[in-house]
């Protein structure tokens, strides 16, 4: 077993720590006490080819592998959780649905525009019913002559106010389909925008289908095959938010690091502490142990092997972990980690919404208990 | 041994109950989005006698003791953390330092009005270096004849934008350390040379005020030295230690709401055909929830009596502020999740909780000091001097 | 000025869980409250002291007097009256038939009694409603046996000089008028007269905090306030035979559920016409 990076990945590492220390960072307080969407940073990654990370050069693509894409989130998150989750919604969820189900004049169509940065993707499967139970979905996508007519209400769609291009899931005759949906199509709503406790430079919107007409030349994938394009998606994107864990937590112990080592108090700098030594390195020792996790789910997607049990795995340590650490380095900040000012209070609030969006921890606890289950002839219901 | 409330603790609980449901917890979520402190509720808290809840009758107050305080603060925090913490650091360490050090004059002419909520009152001790470390304060005190001229920052503070009356801790003579060279005095804060500084930007509690205290050679006179000259660490400390049972109860109050929102969320809210309430997970969160809440109730209560009744308590004040905070924080978190997407949405309660809680841990003596207390104080038992 | 209130005491809706289909009431949690028409009647009856305190009537001393509904298990009722600003509370122990569904007419006797005992009162403000029985007769009944006059169903009250003016909702039958819509109407009476309070209408002040503290202790001027008196002192026994036997209780049907209907709009309001087609056109 090799545990290095090649050096493409390394190379591309520090790029990546290079453009998120000059871009990402300086904007990161400001985009999430206005809670408007990093649109800047999103122009300038395009640039950089962030935008279509994964995707083939004939698309535009910078042909990234996904261990390398998946330090790209870590690097981004670790300055802007806002940032990084608003790019792998972009690519993980929509981008690379397009690439694995797509047709070829679907490819072409929407994928060269992804990768430029001129649409962004959303991924429209939640419903106000439906939380956790995805597949079980009340839009309804009823055939009419060449196309569909899409009618439902979907909610918490990350995104929902930049996009340009929704991948909406509904409920068709022969089961689940997935359908591109351009913003501006008639019957589109992009609504409500939830106000959130972290991640507040993400637009999470209610999106309103009514009697919303696409062409059968938008469905992606076969009839039917809807459920496997939302699950693979779902699987690619716990990945990517595991990273987003990572990439924060990191972040934290370096943050508490360096201001334990020079906050002063009873006649020392409190590193001095063993009480604050031993959150640090419980913080490491996690944030390691998440580290090889989730490189290890990235590297089984590049080996075109089945990574939905690892995706699962390293999403629901990927939330455990950032929510432990992100609380325990604001402690050892102490009143300072309280303070809107300094970047822990921030990423503390980020932190916390890994346990939620992606499925929630309980759904990943389901599918993990499943597949260790299954080898033993036991069916788990949700 | 009779774990029953008095009747006139039964009685206190179902008044403050039911005016925190009707005057504090519609204006929760408002003072959070504008950040601006409830006076109103303040001047109503006041008004019916909540504000002197802990003192004695003689001094303006309930009579209520440490009991009804707790009772006040639990309420208060189950509804609104921001209100709780204004009326904490009123009662619990502003006024109170008066009453456990002041003399009957200074009794007399500052404790009353802070009883009868017709004045504020604040306690000023954190400086930019010296949070844990509260003997490391700079601020000076020097002696002018029948005066003293107190010059310094304090940071973080509670209640001193608005406080009419504060207590504030002063380095006297720069040789000695805390034994012998800090006093404490009561300063008023229409005194020249007081000011209110910058305001923090607080991640929760943000309807209560925590503002940088500017003093420019404000003049006291020597009448308002609390307590005697040099022992003013020892007596701040002692605040401190009462202060924290109450922080105990305020996370009981904030863990109690956790509860009862999760519990009323799990009936309702199906996923997968099912009310949550029959998942197993929901059913180990709930009753893992419940059982913290019990035994932090326990506790609270037992060393709210124990300070009622005479008894020691410091080591027991700080597990309380220790064990509520983490019940509290845990409690929040837990229900933040039961709750899924609306727990991270601004249009609940639960995210706000989640923020205010996450102070508890950390003011009026993070955890660590906490901690640093109880060994202390265990192992001063068996001979052992700690250093923290 | 005498000013009797009186209050009784309900099982906390909250605390409690009907089950029609097991046809049974849960209690789950057996706390009292103060009826909520009595809380307002207390009010009522507090604004009248306030405003004489005040001198906006001519200066009279105001004296408030709580008495309960009936014999209750404990006092926590007149305490809180006290505490809340009544000059006085009397308790009333005693065995009576049917405790705690004591009726209206049983403890109208043992009231118009007590009345007399204190030596007679100006007014007597009552809750209009109860939470639990719904009659609303204890006010009527007892301005009949005291012989005074009565209004029912004030949303405000002011009582000085020998008369009473309370403001009430106008109904059409009181005035003669026609058509809808709320007005009110001020109706007054010489005193001794009864008044019923409705809820809803007077924010409720808070006892003093004070006060709450030395009245549940038996301590201070407050806690001299409360007497207890014996029933038996009162009245003849027998003479409480109730008027009202109770027999049992019933439960309304169980509502049926409705049914989910899915699918496009188009299919929906079809479904749904098709439903009230049948149910209506028969």
């Amino acid at each position: 077993m090799d545990f290095t990076f090649n050096e493409e990945q390394e190379m591309f590492r520090a790029m990546f720590r290079d453009f998120s220390a000059k871009e990402v960072a300086p904007q990161a307080e400001e985009t999430d006490h206005e809670e408007k969407p990093p649109l800047d940073v999103l122009r300038k990654a395009a640039n950089q080819g962030f935008l279509g990370a994964t995707l083939p050069e004939d698309y535009f693509g910078a042909e990234l592998d996904y261990v390398s894409y998946v330090l790209l989130i870590e690097t981004l998150a670790g300055d802007c959780m806002s940032t990084a989750v608003t790019l792998a919604t972009h690519v993980s969820l929509v981008a690379m649905s397009i690439l694995a189900h797509g047709t070829d004049a679907q490819k072409e169509e929407w994928l060269p525009p992804m990768a430029a940065g001129e649409m962004i993707g959303a991924f429209a499967l939640t419903e106000p019913d439906a939380g956790s139970d995805a597949m079980v979905l009340q839009t309804r996508a009823t055939p009419d002559g060449d196309g569909v007519i899409l009618n439902g209400v979907k909610s918490w769609i990350a995104n929902g106010e930049i996009a340009g291009i929704f991948l909406v899931f509904a409920q068709g005759s022969e089961g689940i389909e997935a359908y591109l949906v351009p913003k501006d199509t008639p019957g589109l709503t992009v609504g409500y925008r939830e106000p959130t406790l972290g991640l507040r430079s993400v637009t999470f919107n209610t999106l309103y289908l009514e009697g919303c007409r696409v062409g059968q030349a938008n469905r992606l994938g076969g009839p039917g095959e809807g459920q496997t394009v939302a699950q693979q998606a779902q699987d690619r994107m716990a990945i990517a938010l595991a990273a987003a864990g990572l990439g924060v937590s990191e972040a934290s112990v370096d943050v508490a690091a360096q201001f334990a080592s020079e906050r002063v108090q009873f006649g020392v700098p409190i590193a001095q502490k063993q009480a604050i030594q031993n959150y640090v390195t419980e913080a490491m020792i996690d944030v390691e142990a998440l580290r090889y996790l989730v490189y290890h789910a990235a590297w089984l997607v590049d080996q075109n092997r089945d990574f939905s049990f690892d995706a699962s795995v390293s999403k629901a340590l990927g939330a455990r972990v950032a929510r432990s650490v992100t609380n325990w380095m604001l402690q050892v900040l102490g009143g300072y980690g309280y303070m809107e000012d300094y970047p822990m209070a921030r990423k503390y609030r980020d932190a916390r919404a890994l346990g939620i969006i992606g499925g929630p921890t309980e759904v990943h606890h389901v599918r993990i208990a499943q597949r260790i289950f299954a080898d033993l002839d036991v069916e788990i219901a949700p | 041994m009779d774990f029953t409330f008095s009747s006139e603790h039964v009685a206190l609980r179902r008044m403050i109950r039911e005016f925190a449901e009707t005057e504090v917890a519609p204006l929760a979520a408002e003072i959070d989005r504008e950040g601006r402190v409830p006076f109103e509720t303040l001047k109503k808290l006041g008004e019916i006698g909540l504000l002197g809840v802990c003192f004695p009758q003689k001094y303006g107050g309930m009579g209520a003791g440490e009991t009804g305080y707790c009772i006040l603060m639990e309420e208060l925090a189950r509804v609104c953390t921001s209100t709780s913490t204004n009326v904490g650091a009123h009662i619990g360490i502003g006024a109170m330092s008066i009453y456990l050090d002041g003399t009957e004059e200074q009794k007399q002419k500052y404790l009353v009005p802070l009883a009868r909520g017709e004045k504020f009152a604040a306690f000023v001790l954190t400086e930019a270096d010296a949070g844990s470390d509260a003997a490391a304060i700079r601020t000076r005190a020097v002696r002018e004849g029948d005066s003293w001229i107190i010059d310094g920052t304090k940071t973080f503070n509670t209640n001193g934008s608005f406080a009419d009356i504060v207590t504030v801790l002063a380095v006297t003579d720069p040789t000695l350390g805390a034994r012998g060279g800090i006093t404490a005095f009561i300063v008023e804060s229409n005194m020249p040379g007081f000011k209110v500084g910058t305001h923090e930007n607080k991640m929760g509690i943000r309807g209560s005020s925590t503002a940088e205290l500017i003093f420019d050679g404000v003049r006291v006179s020597h009448e308002n030295v609390l307590g005697k000259v040099g022992e003013g660490f020892v007596s701040f400390m002692k605040t401190l230690d009462l202060g924290r049972l109450t922080l105990g109860a305020a996370g009981l109050g904030g863990a109690q709401a956790a509860l009862d929102w999760s519990i009323r969320w799990a009936k309702t809210r199906k996923q997968f055909g099912q009310e949550l309430a029959h998942k197993q997970s929901v059913q180990w969160m709930i009753a893992n929830m419940a059982m913290e809440i019990e035994a932090l109730r326990s506790l609270v209560y037992r060393v709210a009596w124990m300070v009622d009744t005479g008894q020691p308590f410091t080591q027991l004040a700080a597990m309380v502020k220790l064990y509520g905070s983490e019940v509290g924080s845990r409690a929040i978190d837990t229900a933040l999740q039961i709750h899924g997407g609306l727990g991270y949405s601004r249009d609940f309660p639960i995210e706000r909780g989640f923020r205010d809680a996450r102070i508890s841990e950390i003011f009026e003596g993070t955890n660590e000091i906490q901690r640093i207390v109880i060994a202390s104080n265990i192992f001063r038992q068996h001979g052992v001097r700690i250093r923290p | 000025m005498r000013v009797i209130v009186i209050l009784g005491r309900v099982l906390d809706p909250s605390g409690i869980v009907v089950k029609g289909k097991a046809g049974r009431i849960f209690v789950n949690r057996e706390e009292y409250v103060l009826q909520p028409a009595d809380r307002c009647a207390l009010e009522a009856a507090l604004r009248i002291k306030d405003a004489a305190l005040a001198g906006l009537r001519p200066s009279q001393d105001v004296e408030v007097v709580a008495l309960p509904r009936g014999p209750l298990p404990d006092d926590d009722v007149l305490r809180q009256a006290l505490a809340t600003g009544a000059d006085r509370a009397v308790y009333l122990v005693g065995q009576v038939a049917n405790l705690p569904y004591t009726d209206d007419a049983a403890a109208v006797r043992v009231l118009a009694a007590a009345v007399e005992r204190l030596g007679g009162a100006d007014l007597i403000l009552a809750g209009a409603t109860t939470m639990d029985t719904g009659q609303g007769q204890l006010g009527p009944r007892l301005a009949e046996a005291l012989g005074w006059p009565q209004v029912v169903g004030a949303w405000h009250v002011a009582a000085a000089d020998g008369r009473v003016q309370a403001v009430c909702q106008s109904s059409p039958l009181l005035v003669g008028e026609e058509g809808g819509g709320t007005s009110y109407v001020t109706v007054e009476a010489d005193l001794p007269a009864v008044v019923t309070v409705l809820p809803g209408v007077l924010k409720l002040r808070y006892p003093d905090g004070a006060r709450l503290i030395n009245v549940y202790r038996g301590v201070g001027e407050v806690a001299e306030g409360l007497e207890q008196w014996d029933v038996a002192d009162l009245v003849d026994m027998e003479s409480l035979k109730p008027l009202l036997e109770r027999r049992g209780q019933d439960f309304p049907p169980e509502r049926e559920r409705g049914v989910r209907i899915d699918g496009t709009p188009e299919e929906m309001a079809r479904v749904v016409a098709d439903a009230l087609r049948q149910h209506v056109g028969r």
